[in-house]
């Protein structure tokens, strides 16, 4: 995590998130295993560590301004997950930089950082404090925490391996929007959750809106984003191909790859 | 669309603006850092007592495994030493040797698990580390707390045994209760800033080599074997002290052996040498683990 705490604003007013000419690359071993055996073994042998370099995101500038919901789209392997772990400081920058004005919460992957072993209850404690909350502050919004991921009887007392995925997905989603950030990064999260779910979080997310905060979305559905998103990002081999009202550059995503508007695509799944 | 955001009550360590740039392997500010990571201690805390929790589920005996585990193997050791080593026969007296063994294993047995537990904290918090962006120094002092809460039902165990059993042994020469006990909590606190430095420097380790860990089993018993653990200090002499003196842990056990059983006051050398290796450490573990855990993202 790079923090630099800045005394005069480096962001214009107005801006969540500011992205200058930014690009990830990493290094990802080839090897089966990072271990000292290989590593003696290849020493010995005197080979070289087989790594590959991977280009996550290149050169990419963007402004967010408060109370936007930006829909990020492209294949897989675009970047996109990889741009919203910069966005929350868990990836570093190889080149430019990230200003991020206000404080963000993260439901990037399912059932985040959750302890199957332990009950639901106990797991919104953790996650809560992992998010930087205080427990008393925890404890006040529990009761909205729980009320809105809605699990069915006495869920939220037993261990969370007993979940189904849809309630695994409800719960992740009711602790990252109850955080009350000023931007909130969604990966993948909204498939698991059931029509009733969906439109709730739909509500929850404008809810959010009004009250000026900001949402990233990465979603393959892109009937979803067309509905929730005022501006879409299409990313494609880690560059931002396009920026703008989310009907035009999901139709040029949906042309591009040349499947036309079928229906399948612009399905949530 | 703008808006006054000011911090809530509670939140003031809260940046409102954060500032991601690129890094080198060098440490990030620490000021800020060092503030965060207070600030989410209770995150660290509220870990520990979760993963204490989440094992102790699947386990009937729950706590009582952590004071019978070492106290079994002390009395292991202990037929060891006395029957073949035959060090009873030395003139001390059989019990005093189970006191030394015990209250020496108990305090190892705090700093190996800090090393262990250290050792996995980032590997196993790998969704957490994709996730989440907190300081990560937080999971191997959630470590260092869970092998806290480990050791401290030891210590009365260990204290009625060294009162009752001393008062029992006729030959023993233990010296009960007196004012040099006073010394027990700085030894617990030299302990726990050495634990966390080693839980850091292996955290790190474990990153890089997925097997440090498995390494780490035999390297602890080669390391419990080379310490004032099994033996007493004042059984070496001459230039062979040395082994004391590069034992990280060295100074701070032969510390333990002068307050808990010769009941006497350690020399200013071993507090020099216990608070020099506690502190050489920290600041490796701490900068070994802090300039490079911005890497830990990718390499989980």
């Amino acid at each position: 995590m790079t923090l630099r705490y800045v005394s005069s604003p480096e962001i214009p007013e107005g801006l969540a998130v500011r992205i200058e000419e930014l690009s990830l690359r990493y290094k990802i071993n080839v090897e089966s295993k990072m271990t000292l055996k290989n590593a003696i073994m290849r020493a010995g042998r005197g080979e070289k560590r087989q790594v590959r370099t991977i280009e996550a995101v290149k050169n990419l500038s963007l402004d967010i301004p408060h109370g936007t919901v930006v829909g990020v789209v492209g294949a897989n392997g675009a970047g996109k997950s990889t741009l919203m772990r910069a966005i929350a400081g868990i990836l570093p920058p190889t080149e430019g930089r990230i200003i991020v004005n206000g404080k963000v919460s993260t439901l990037l992957a399912l059932g985040v950082g959750f302890n199957g072993t332990l009950s639901g209850r106990d797991n919104i404690i953790l996650g809560g404090l992992a998010a930087g909350l205080e427990r008393k502050e925890l404890e006040e919004r529990f009761d909205d925490i729980a009320n809105f991921a809605d699990l069915p009887n006495g869920f939220i007392d037993m261990p969370m391996r007993t979940y189904s995925a849809g309630m695994y997905g409800r719960l992740a989603f009711s602790v990252a929007v109850n955080m009350t950030p000023d931007i909130l990064l969604i990966d993948e999260a909204l498939s698991t959750g059931d029509a009733a779910f969906k439109e709730k979080s739909f509500e929850k997310m404008r809810e959010l809106c009004l009250e000026a905060r900001t949402i990233i979305i990465v979603s393959h559905a892109l009937g979803t984003l067309k509905e929730l998103c005022t501006k879409t990002l299409w990313m494609h081999q880690g560059k931002a191909l396009a920026f703008g009202d989310s009907t035009e550059v999901t139709d040029k995503y949906l042309e591009f790859l040349n499947v036309g508007k079928v229906s399948a695509a612009l399905e949530d799944f | 669309m703008t808006r006054e955001m000011k911090p809530s009550k509670g939140e003031s360590f809260v940046p409102l603006i954060q500032v991601f740039e690129p890094h080198k392997a060098s440490l990030p500010p620490m000021g800020p850092y060092l503030r965060e990571f207070w600030r989410r201690r209770r995150f660290a805390f509220e870990l520990a007592r979760f993963t204490d929790k989440a094992e102790h589920l699947n386990s009937p005996l729950g706590a009582v495994w952590l004071v019978l585990n070492p106290l079994l193997l002390a009395l292991i050791y202990f037929l060891l030493v006395t029957i073949i080593g035959g060090r009873a026969s030395a003139g001390s007296s059989p019990f005093d040797v189970l006191a030394h063994i015990l209250v020496a294993l108990f305090t190892w047995y705090f700093a190996q698990n800090c090393m262990t537990f250290g050792g996995a904290s980032v590997t196993a918090g790998g969704k957490l580390i994709l996730n989440q962006a907190f300081p990560r120094a937080l999971l191997p002092l959630s470590s260092l707390i869970g092998a806290f809460q480990k050791f401290i039902p030891t210590l009365p165990v260990y204290f009625i045994i060294f009162l009752v059993g001393g008062a029992l042994d006729s030959k023993s020469k233990l010296p009960g209760l007196n004012w040099h006990l006073l010394w027990v909590p700085v030894i617990i606190g030299l302990v726990a800033i050495s634990g966390f430095g080693l839980a850091l420097l292996f955290a790190t380790m474990n990153v890089y080599f997925r097997d440090t860990s498995k390494l780490m089993t035999y390297g602890a018993r080669m390391w419990l074997y080379l310490s004032p653990v099994l033996w007493v200090p004042e059984m070496i002499s001459g230039w062979h002290r040395i082994i004391i003196w590069i034992n990280p842990l060295g100074p701070i056990l032969s510390i333990t052996h002068v307050v808990w059983i010769k009941g006497e006051n350690p020399s200013w050398t071993l507090w020099l040498g216990a608070s020099s290796w506690a502190l050489a450490l920290l600041l490796a573990g701490g900068y070994f683990f802090i300039s490079r855990e911005r890497d830990f993202a990718v390499r989980i």
